[in-house]
C-alpha cells in the first residue's frame, strides 16, 4: 500500500477556527452558566491484540478516548452546547498504516432549538441530514416552521471531507436549502437543493435536487418516499419508497422499493473504493426489501427480513439476503439473548454466505455478562478458508453509579485471522447534573 | 441572470424571510427535547408508558418502538426534526455510528451490548467485500458517499 495523498480540505484548515469560536460562544452565557444543564460522558478504550504481518509480529496496544459533551439551557435559554470527538494514542506498535495517533473532531456547536421544536439553528461543527444532504459541516443550519405548516431550512459552511487520490480537490464550500409542508400527525412533504463547489463529476459542482414525503394514509399505515437526482451527470442518483404498517404494539411490517446508479449516487472522485475497476459505475442497482417485527409473546420477538437485490452488470449479479431471529428479553428487560441465522444465495458463488448467531447477557445487581457467538460459512473458498468463527465475551462491573467498568476478550478463526486473541479494557464515565433520561 | 445567480437570490430571499418570520414560528405543541423522568437501564419500551403519542409530534405511533423495522428506516424519522430523538438519545449518540472518521467498529465498540443491532460483526474484512459489492448503496446509509475514511486505508 502507499502513502496517501495527503489533501488539505477547506474544512481542516478552518478547523482551529471553529474549534476556537464554538469553545468561546458558550463564555457568552458564561455568566449565567450555572443556570445551564451539564453532561459529559468519557469512554475510555484499552485494546490489545498482536498481528502477524508478512512475518513480522506487531504488539498492538491502541488507547482510545470518546468525550462528549452538554451543556444545555444555557443562561435559561433554549440554546445548547454540544461536542463530541476522539482521540487514540498507540502505547505499543503504530496500529494503523498513517502514525500513532489520530483523532477527530465528530462536533462542536451551539444550537438553538426552540422549545416546542419548530425552530432550530446550529453554529460550528455540526453533522446535518437535511432533505438531499448528509454531510458534516463547519458553517450555519436554520430552519423554522410558520403557523400554517410552511417551512424553510438553509445551511452553508465549509464540507468536512478528504480524498487520497492524487490532484483531487475536494468541495471548497457548500450551501443548500429545504422548503417543506408539515402538517403534525399527519404529512411531511419536502424539496431541497444542495449545491457544493469544486471539481466534482465531469468537473463540476456537486449538484443534488431532493424529494421527500412522509404521509401517514391511515392511523396505522405510512407512506414514506426519498429521490435525489444529480444534477452534475443528470440522472436520478437514488429513490426508496416504503409501507410501513403498525397495527399495534406488537406487530410492525415494512415493505419497498429502491435503486440507485453508481454514477450518480457515488461522489467517486472523492471515494476510490467506487473508481473503476473496483466497481462499474455504470452499474444500477434495485431492490426490494420486507422487513417483519413481531411481538408474538411476552418478552418474545420474531424478526424476519428479506432483501432481493437486482443489478443491470453481470457481475457481481443477482441476489437474495434473508434473515430471520428470534430474541427473548428478561430480567426487567435489561437482559436479552437471541439467535439470528442468515442466508445470501447469488448469481455467483464468490457471493454466497451464510450466518448463525447466538448471544445473551446475564446482569445480576451490578455485574454485567455478556456472550456473542458468530459463524460464517462461504459458499466459495476466501485464502484457502470456507468458514469463520468469533466469539466475544465480556464482563462489567458497576463500580460507582456515574463509573462503569468491563473488559472483552474476542476470539476470530477466520480467513484473514488464523486463530487470533484480542482483548479491550472499558471505562465509562457518566457525568451530569441533567435531570431525566439520556441514553 | 446565470443559473448560480439565480440560485443565489432563491438563498438569500429564504434566508431573510425566515428571518423575518422568526415572530411566526409555529406554537404547535411538540415534545419537550428532554426526557422529564429518568429512564430504566436496558432497552426502553416507550409505548408502555405513550400510548398514543402520536398528535403533535409529526411522528407515527411505531416510531417510538424501536423495532427491527423502526431501525433500518430510523433516518427518514431522524430527518423530521430531532426533538422526539433528542428527548432520550444526546446529540453524540448518533455519531457512535454515524462519525466520518472512525477506527473501531461499532460492535468492538459495544462489545458488551450484543443485544444492539451494532453492525460489521465477525471478521467483517471478509463479509463487507460483499456486502459491499452486492449493495453498496447500504454502506452509502452510514458512511455517506465521499469522505469516510475508513474506506481509504485499504481503497487507495
Amino acid at each position: 500500500m502507499g502513502h496517501p495523498t495527503t489533501v488539505v480540505p477547506l474544512g481542516k484548515r478552518l478547523l482551529p477556527v471553529v474549534v476556537s469560536v464554538t469553545l468561546l460562544l458558550p463564555l457568552l452565557f458564561a455568566g449565567t452558566a450555572l443556570a445551564a444543564d451539564l453532561s459529559l460522558s468519557s469512554k475510555t478504550y484499552l485494546r490489545y491484540y498482536e498481528r502477524d504481518l508478512a512475518g513480522d509480529e506487531d504488539t498492538l496496544a491502541p488507547l482510545y478516548e470518546y468525550l462528549s459533551a452538554d451543556a444545555t439551557n444555557l443562561g435559561g435559554m433554549p440554546v445548547a452546547f454540544h461536542f463530541y470527538g476522539w482521540g487514540r494514542v498507540d502505547l505499543a506498535d503504530p496500529s494503523t498504516s498513517d502514525n500513532k495517533q489520530s483523532w477527530e473532531l465528530g462536533s462542536a456547536y451551539l444550537e438553538y432549538l426552540h422549545p416546542q421544536g419548530n425552530a432550530q439553528a446550529k453554529l460550528g461543527r455540526f453533522f446535518l441530514t437535511e432533505g438531499a444532504a448528509m454531510e458534516t459541516l463547519d458553517g450555519a443550519f436554520v430552519k423554522a416552521t410558520t403557523p400554517v405548516g410552511l417551512g424553510v431550512s438553509v445551511y452553508g459552511g465549509a464540507p468536512v471531507e478528504q480524498s487520497i487520490l492524487a490532484g483531487t480537490k475536494v468541495g471548497s464550500g457548500l450551501y443548500g436549502g429545504r422548503v417543506f409542508f408539515a402538517k403534525a400527525g399527519f404529512v411531511e412533504l419536502g424539496a431541497s437543493y444542495l449545491n457544493e463547489n469544486g471539481t466534482f463529476q465531469e468537473g463540476k459542482d456537486r449538484e443534488l435536487y431532493g424529494g421527500d414525503l412522509w404521509l401517514r394514509v391511515a392511523p396505522s399505515v405510512d407512506l414514506t418516499a426519498q429521490a435525489t437526482y444529480n444534477r452534475s451527470v443528470r440522472e436520478m442518483a437514488r429513490q426508496r419508497y416504503a409501507v410501513r404498517i403498525v397495527p399495534g404494539p406488537t406487530f410492525d411490517i415494512s415493505a419497498g422499493y429502491e435503486s440507485y446508479t453508481y454514477k450518480g449516487l457515488f461522489q467517486s472522485t472523492l471515494n476510490p473504493a467506487f473508481v473503476s475497476p473496483a466497481l462499474d459505475n455504470n452499474d444500477e442497482v434495485q431492490t426490494i426489501f420486507g422487513i417483519v417485527d413481531w411481538a408474538f409473546a411476552p418478552g418474545w420477538t420474531l424478526e424476519v427480513a428479506g432483501k432481493h437485490i437486482t443489478h443491470d452488470k453481470s457481475d457481481p449479479g443477482d441476489a437474495d439476503r434473508g434473515e430471520v431471529g428470534v430474541r427473548y428479553s428478561y430480567n426487567d428487560k435489561k437482559d436479552v439473548a437471541g439467535i439470528v441465522a442468515a442466508f445470501v444465495a447469488a448469481d455467483r458463488e464468490e457471493n454466497e454466505y451464510r450466518e448463525f448467531r447466538g448471544f445473551a447477557t446475564y446482569s445480576p445487581e451490578k455485574i454485567r455478562l455478556a456472550l456473542d457467538a458468530l459463524t460464517q460459512h462461504y459458499q466459495r473458498e476466501i485464502h484457502g478458508e470456507k468458514n469463520a468463527y468469533q466469539v466475544v465475551a465480556s464482563a462489567g462491573y458497576q463500580v460507582l453509579s456515574m463509573l462503569q467498568l468491563s473488559g472483552d476478550l474476542t476470539y476470530t478463526k477466520s480467513p484473514t485471522y488464523d486463530e487470533d486473541y484480542a482483548a479491550l479494557l472499558r471505562a465509562t464515565l457518566e457525568l451530569g447534573t441533567t435531570t431525566g433520561g439520556k441514553k | 441572470m446565470t443559473r448560480r445567480m439565480s440560485f443565489s437570490a432563491v438563498f438569500g430571499a429564504a434566508l431573510i424571510a425566515l428571518l423575518f418570520g422568526c415572530s411566526a414560528v409555529s406554537q404547535t405543541p411538540s415534545v419537550p427535547p428532554k426526557h422529564p423522568e429518568d429512564l430504566p437501564q436496558g432497552r426502553v419500551d416507550c409505548l408502555e408508558c405513550h400510548e398514543n403519542v402520536s398528535a403533535g409530534t409529526l411522528k407515527p405511533y411505531g416510531t417510538i418502538r424501536h423495532s427491527r423495522v423502526f431501525i433500518d428506516s430510523h433516518g427518514t424519522y431522524a430527518r423530521q426534526g430531532q426533538n422526539l430523538c433528542a428527548s432520550c438519545h444526546a446529540p453524540a449518540f448518533c455519531q457512535t455510528c454515524h462519525a466520518r472518521k472512525e477506527e473501531m467498529k461499532p460492535n468492538t465498540k459495544m462489545g458488551d451490548r450484543p443485544d444492539r443491532m451494532a453492525p460489521h460483526r465477525g471478521d467483517y474484512l471478509i463479509t463487507h467485500r460483499i456486502d459491499g459489492r452486492l449493495d453498496p448503496g447500504s454502506c452509502f446509509r452510514c458512511h455517506g458517499n465521499k469522505n469516510d475514511v475508513r474506506c481509504r486505508q485499504c481503497h487507495k
